[in-house]
C-alpha cells in the first residue's frame, strides 16, 4: 500500500499528514517504512487527544491559573523592544481576559510593504504619516499679550523632515481654530481682544494635529530580522488607531497588528480578534518565562469569541450571561441573582455542572455522564 | 466474543465501579481469582471480556 492510500484511510489531521509526507520525502522512505511512520504518528496523535467527557475547561483554568500565581504583580516595561512602555505581566493578562475596551498601553506593530521595509528613509516617511505632529514638534509658541497675538516660530528643518509646508500649517490652524492666520509671521489672534480667548486659542492650538494620526503619540523604527536572514524595518507605535493606520501608504495591512482587541475585531473581524487574544496571552505568559500549552489559551479565546462578539470572562461577560440561575448565583452577587430570578419566574434546566453540584446530582462530566447497559461490548 | 471497544478512562472506571459494587455485596465472580478486592476482581473481569456490562454511547 502506498503512503497516500494509507493516509487516506487514516484519521490523521491534514497538518500531520503534511508532516508525514515531508518526512517520507526528505528521508526517501520506502512505502512500507512510510506507512510504519504514519502508524507511529497516528498512535502518538491518539495519545495526545482528549478523552470524551474530560473537563477541559477546568483543566485549562488550572493550567493558566497556576502559572499565573507565579507572575509578578508589578507592571514591567519593555526594555529591549523599542523603548516603548507596554503593560506586561499580571495587569496585562487581566486586561486581556476582561476584554477591556482600551488597553492601558495601546500599541501597534506596523510592518511595511516591500519597497518601504528595506529603506530607512522610506520607512521614515511612513513614520511621519503615522505619528501625530503637534505644534511643539514643528516650532515654538510665543504669546504677545500686548497685541493679542499668538505666533508660531516654525522650525524649517522639522517642517522639511515631515514634508509639511508653511501653507499647510497655516491652513490647518485656520481650519481647526477658525481664525485667519498671517502666513508671513505665522501669527493670529482672537477676533475681539480678550485675554481669555487668547489663552483658549493657545490651548486649542496645542491639540491640533498637523500630520499623522491623532492618537498615535510616538513611533519607533526598529530593524528586525526576518526568517531568511534578511532585515526589515518595523515600526512600533505608542497609541493605537488601527483602522487608520492600515490605510496609510506603505503599511503592510496583512501583517500589521495592534494589541487592542476591539480595534482588531472592528477592522479584521472576530477571528482576528481570537488570534490576537491567543497571541497576546501566550506572549504575556512567555515574557514571564511561563509556558502554557496553546490549547488551553485557545479554549479561553474561543469562549471569549464564540458569540461573534468579544466577551469578557467574569461577571460582565461569560459568567454573567450563563443560562442557569443557580450557576450565576454561585459565581457572584448571589442574592441579587436569586432575587431577580424569583421576580421573573425563571426556570433552571439543570444542564450545567454547577447547578447539579448545588442540587446534589451527578454532574455530566467524567464518570458522571457514562451510561451503563447490559450486554457485550460492541453487541446490542 | 464481539468486537472490542476502547473504553475511555471514565467509562472504564464507571463499569469497574458498578461491577465491584455487585461483587462486594456478594455477587459471585465470573472468573477464578486469588484476590479478594472487589475492584481488582471487577477490573480483571473487564479485561478478560467476560463482563456483560457495556456503555451506551452517543446522545441518549
Amino acid at each position: 500500500m502506498s503512503l497516500e492510500e494509507h493516509l487516506d484511510d487514516s484519521e490523521l489531521p491534514e497538518r500531520l499528514r503534511e508532516k508525514v509526507r515531508a518526512t517520507a520525502e526528505e528521508r526517501s522512505l520506502s512505502d512500507e517504512e512510510a506507512v510504519e511512520v504514519a502508524d507511529a504518528v497516528y498512535e502518538r496523535y491518539e495519545q495526545t487527544r482528549i478523552d470524551p467527557l474530560e473537563p477541559v475547561g477546568t483543566v485549562s483554568a488550572q493550567s493558566i491559573g497556576e502559572p499565573g500565581t507565579q507572575m509578578t504583580m508589578n507592571t514591567f516595561h519593555y526594555a529591549g523592544v523599542a523603548e516603548i512602555d507596554v503593560t506586561q505581566g499580571l495587569p496585562r493578562l487581566i486586561e486581556l481576559v476582561d476584554a477591556r475596551k482600551e488597553p492601558d498601553t495601546p500599541m501597534m506593530t506596523v510592518y511595511l510593504e516591500d519597497e518601504y521595509a528595506g529603506d530607512r528613509d522610506k520607512a521614515r516617511e511612513v513614520v511621519w504619516e503615522l505619528e501625530a505632529t503637534d505644534v511643539l514638534s514643528i516650532g515654538d509658541l510665543s504669546i504677545d499679550v500686548a497685541d493679542m497675538q499668538v505666533a508660531v516660530d516654525l522650525d524649517e528643518e522639522a517642517l522639511e523632515e515631515r514634508q509639511l509646508s508653511r501653507e499647510e500649517v497655516a491652513e490647518s490652524i485656520e481650519e481647526e481654530l477658525d481664525v485667519s492666520v498671517d502666513e508671513e509671521s505665522m501669527s493670529f489672534g482672537p477676533d475681539s481682544p480678550s485675554y481669555r480667548e487668547l489663552l483658549q486659542l493657545v490651548e486649542e492650538l496645542r491639540e491640533v494635529v498637523f500630520k499623522g494620526i491623532d492618537g498615535v503619540e510616538r513611533v519607533v523604527i526598529r530593524k528586525e530580522e526576518v526568517e531568511d536572514g534578511d532585515e526589515e524595518y518595523v515600526l512600533y507605535t505608542e497609541g493605537s488607531k488601527f483602522k487608520k493606520a492600515l490605510k496609510v501608504e506603505g503599511v503592510d495591512s496583512t501583517r500589521t497588528k495592534t494589541n487592542n482587541l476591539h480595534e482588531m475585531q472592528k477592522a479584521l473581524g472576530i477571528e482576528a480578534a481570537r488570534n490576537t487574544v491567543v497571541e497576546e496571552i501566550v506572549s504575556t505568559l512567555g515574557e514571564q518565562g511561563l509556558e502554557v500549552d496553546i490549547r488551553h489559551v485557545m479554549l479561553v479565546a474561543d469562549a471569549m469569541t464564540t458569540t461573534g462578539d468579544l466577551q469578557s470572562i467574569g461577571r460582565h461577560g461569560i459568567s454573567g450571561s450563563k443560562g442557569s440561575v443557580l450557576s450565576r448565583a454561585a459565581f457572584e452577587v448571589t442574592v441579587n441573582h436569586l432575587l431577580d430570578a424569583a421576580v421573573h419566574g425563571e426556570d433552571d434546566d439543570l444542564n450545567g455542572v454547577t447547578e447539579n453540584v448545588i442540587v446534589g446530582q451527578p454532574i455530566k462530566i467524567g464518570t458522571g455522564d457514562v451510561e451503563l447497559k447490559v450486554g457485550r461490548p460492541g453487541g446490542d | 466474543m464481539t468486537q472490542e471497544i476502547n473504553y475511555t478512562r471514565y467509562e472504564r472506571a464507571r463499569i469497574v465501579g458498578a461491577r465491584a459494587l455487585q461483587i462486594s455485596r456478594g455477587a459471585p465472580p465470573l472468573i477464578d481469582v486469588d484476590t479478594i478486592d472487589p475492584v481488582d476482581v471487577a477490573s480483571e473481569e473487564l479485561d478478560r471480556g467476560v463482563l456483560p456490562i457495556t456503555v451506551r454511547r452517543g446522545p441518549s
